[in-house]
Parts: structure tokens; sequence; C-alpha cells
């Protein structure tokens, strides 16, 4: 009867339990912004069958690439207007696959799609590629400038 | 064959470009072995810029934890410097539409204007032109001298009717700005118009990069009777969201124009940070609060960053 009871109590507390580390903020830092096509107000997957993502009117919405410590998100407004601020760190927590946002003077937390998930290493190989791939082209500018101050 | 290590030290290429300075140096160290070579190579974004709060009060206290650059899509948050604005004059060309659309009350606003200008001691050093447009071109009614012109504060009779030349007149006054300022001249364009054009030979966008590359805030004074239902209205607002000038519509009285201008003078900052891409191309430049949303930056849209071939 006790292990019964005991179970009871330990199987109801689980969702509040699962609830409770949902509702658990993480931290991370906003590393880029730019205004993109807000997504469509429809399901994912309908979203996905009709091969668009594009919002029905041509809005554009802000777009945030959220870096912490295990996981990059790249998560989209739903409105033009949705602006957070770009604090060094922006605390948040999920809720039915969003991202929530609190902005300190707003009394409610605003909501965000997350457009794509990365696991942080794969975002920072990502990352150095992109930079080496960068300096390498500066590099190359250099030298043909070497060259050519050379021959002069 | 020539040896890399020997190459001549490379001048510093400056860039001016859409008010905002971008500062690549590329510099060898002098002395080392003839085998090696060192490099340095930076790149610098300077913008200048001034801040609002919710009721559009200029802010004068603005630190650099108030703020982040977000440059082409990265958010740059560690700046190199960050300081007053070293303006020490100002240049004003007042942009009159005189094409037909000129009411009566403008009229009454364009004699503030020139009454207010005329008579303010709070512009220092400053230089003051009107330029009319309609038909084919722009005319100059008084060219940096309209204090000794019109020293009753009597607005110029300016010829009215005709077709609107607005880009080509923006193009127009840009390029006058730039040709006699400096770097410590802060140069402003008020434009009094309803945003309309119909004959220019320039287009929105030439005439919107003349004014972000010669480094002119635009304040648009929209003399339009339905202000809000006009897609001219966006025009002009669009000038003034882009060049770090500010938007009003006549009703707003033009005193209240050169109070922001006045303001904005005295309240400008300038912030340097490292490029934070080297993409070539358009740099899109925003600055936005990092903790008070209600506060509004106004600075230039960006600037080009050259690609390699065009170093």
């Amino acid at each position: 009867m006790k292990r019964s009871l005991l179970l009871a109590v330990l199987l109801s507390a689980l969702p509040i339990s699962l609830a409770a580390e949902n509702r658990a903020h993480q931290q991370g830092t906003i590393v880029r912004m730019r205004m993109t096509d807000c997504m469509a107000a429809q399901h994912p997957l309908m979203q996905a069958l009709s091969g668009s993502n594009r919002g029905p009117s041509g809005e554009l919405c802000p777009e945030y690439v959220l870096v912490t410590d295990k996981v990059v998100y790249v998560i989209i407004g739903k409105t033009s207007d949705q602006l957070v601020p770009l604090a060094e760190t922006t605390r948040f927590h999920f809720q039915n696959n969003e991202i929530l946002i609190r902005v300190d003077d707003s009394r409610r937390e605003s909501r965000f799609h997350v457009k794509a998930m990365m696991l942080r290493p794969e975002w920072d190989r990502h990352e150095q590629i992109e930079e080496a791939e960068a300096t390498a082209a500066e590099h190359h500018h250099l030298e043909g400038a070497v060259m050519v101050d050379a021959h002069q | 064959m020539a040896r890399t290590s020997s190459f001549l030290p490379r001048p510093t290429v400056l860039l001016s470009l859409w008010g905002v300075l971008v500062f690549a140096a590329s510099a060898q160290t002098a002395g080392i072995p003839s085998d090696m070579t060192l490099r340095s190579d930076v790149a610098e974004v300077r913008v200048t810029f001034s801040a609002t709060d919710r009721n559009n009060r200029v802010v004068a206290t603005v630190q650099p934890a108030d703020f982040a650059i977000v440059d082409r899509d990265r958010v740059v948050r560690d700046f190199r410097s960050f300081n007053r604005s070293e303006y020490t004059h100002m240049d004003v060309v007042v942009l009159v539409d005189a094409s037909g659309s000129i009411t009566r009350q403008f009229r009454q606003e364009l004699s503030h204007v020139v009454q207010l200008i005329a008579g303010t001691q709070g512009m220092p050093g400053e230089s003051f032109s009107i330029v009319s447009f309609r038909d084919q071109k722009p005319a100059m009614v008084c060219d940096g001298n309209c204090h000794e012109l019109f020293p009753q504060a009597k607005v110029p009779v300016i010829a009215s009717g005709g077709s609107t030349p607005l880009y080509d007149s923006i193009v127009f006054a840009s390029r006058m700005l730039r040709r006699r300022s400096d770097l410590h001249t802060r140069k402003i364009l008020i434009l009094f118009s309803d945003g309309g054009d119909n004959i220019s030979l320039k287009s929105f966008t030439e005439a919107m990069n003349s004014a972000v590359d010669n480094d002119v805030a635009i304040y648009s004074v929209d003399v339009s009777s339905q202000p809000h239902a006009s897609p001219d209205t966006l025009v002009l607002r669009s000038f003034a969201l882009n060049t770090g000038g500010r938007y009003f519509p006549i009703e707003a009285g033009t005193g209240k124009v050169l109070e922001a201008i006045l303001e904005d003078f005295r309240a400008t900052y300038t912030v340097a940070y490292k490029l934070p891409s080297r993409a070539a191309g358009f740099h899109q430049v925003r600055i936005l609060p990092t903790h008070d949303l209600g506060l509004q930056f106004h600075c230039r849209h960006g600037y080009y960053y050259p690609s390699h071939t065009e170093n």
C-alpha cells in the first residue's frame, strides 16, 4: 500500500518536475541579429510541405543567433517589433518548442520560434572555418600587393 | 626573384564611406631579418550617432554599456573607443520644395526657420544656405551667407510651381555640403518637401547614397496635408532614418526641428570597433540597446567594405 502510494506521488510529481525543468532559465549570448522574412504562423510540418517559410505579409522579423555553452539556437520573432536587448547575457527558457525571453521592462515574455539548432562545437568549427577563409583571402590579397610592390 | 620581405611600406588606406569610417592599414615592421615577414593588418569602423528616449528627447548620458552595434548581422559589444563627437561647426542647408505644393503654413514655417537660424546663438560657427528646387534643377537662393543677406529674417521670394526634382536636389545639396566642410563640421540638410519627385535624373537610392556618403544628416519636414497616409511620407522618413536625421510633420513646428538639430549637435557620440567581418560589399549598421528598449539610436545605415581588388 505504502509502495503504491509512494509510486503515485512520484508519478504525479514527475510532470511538475519536468515542467519546472522546462521553466528553468538558461542563459546565452546573442551574437548575430538580422531582419528576415517572418515565419508563417502555420504548423511547421504544413509549412515544410508547402515549401515556403515566408510570412504572408512579406513582413520582416528579427532573427537572432543565441549561443549557449552547449547549443546554438537560431530563433526568430513573430512580429517586426519583437526586439530583445542585446545585453551580454540573455536569459531564456523553453515552452512548447518555443524560446521565451523576458525583456526587462515588459510584463510578458517574448516568444520566439526556434528556426535551427546546432551543437556548440559544430558552430565553433563553422565559425573558425569562415574566419580562416576570410583571413586567407585577405592574405592572398596582401601577397599580391607585396609582389606588385616588389616588382615596382 | 623578388623577396617578400623587401616590400615597401604601404600607405594607410583611409576610407570615409557613408558616414562610417573604415580604417584599414597594412604595415610592416622595419629592421626584421630578411627571411622573415611580419604583417599587421588592422581595420576599424567608426560610427557617429545620437540617441533619444521613448519621449523623443535627446539622451546626453549614453555609455558604452547602453548599446551594441549590429554590423552586417554580427553583434559587437567590445569597442575600441567611445567619446563625444568632435564637431565644432555646423553647416546648414535648407532645401525647399518650390514645386507648387507650397501652402501658406509652409511659407510661415520657412520664415520661422530663417528667423530661428538667424537669431539663434546656439549654432557655433554655422554656415547657412537656402536652396530651392522646381522644374529641372535646384537653384541657390543664398550660399553660406543667408545671415548677411536676410538680416531681418525676411524669407526670400522663391518662385513656385512646376515639377519636382527632389532626388537631384538632395544629391546637389549633399555634394555642396561635402565640398565646403571638414570632419569637424556637422552637415545638416533641412528638407521642406512632401516627398514627391517626378522629374529627377537620379533615383531615390542615388539620393540616399549621396547623403550618406557625404555624411549629411537629413531633417525632413513633411509639408504634405496628410503626412501619415502618403507613400511619399515614407520617402521623407527613410531619408531621415537612414542618414541619422529626424522626421517631422510640419504641424510639429520648425522650432522643434531646430531644437532637435541643436540637441543632436551637442549630444553626438563616436564609437570605434574592430571590423567584425571582411565580407566585401555593403555592411548595414544598426545600433541597438542592451537593456532599455526605449532608447533609439540614430546613425547612418552602413558603409561599403571594398572587395580585395578595390583596395
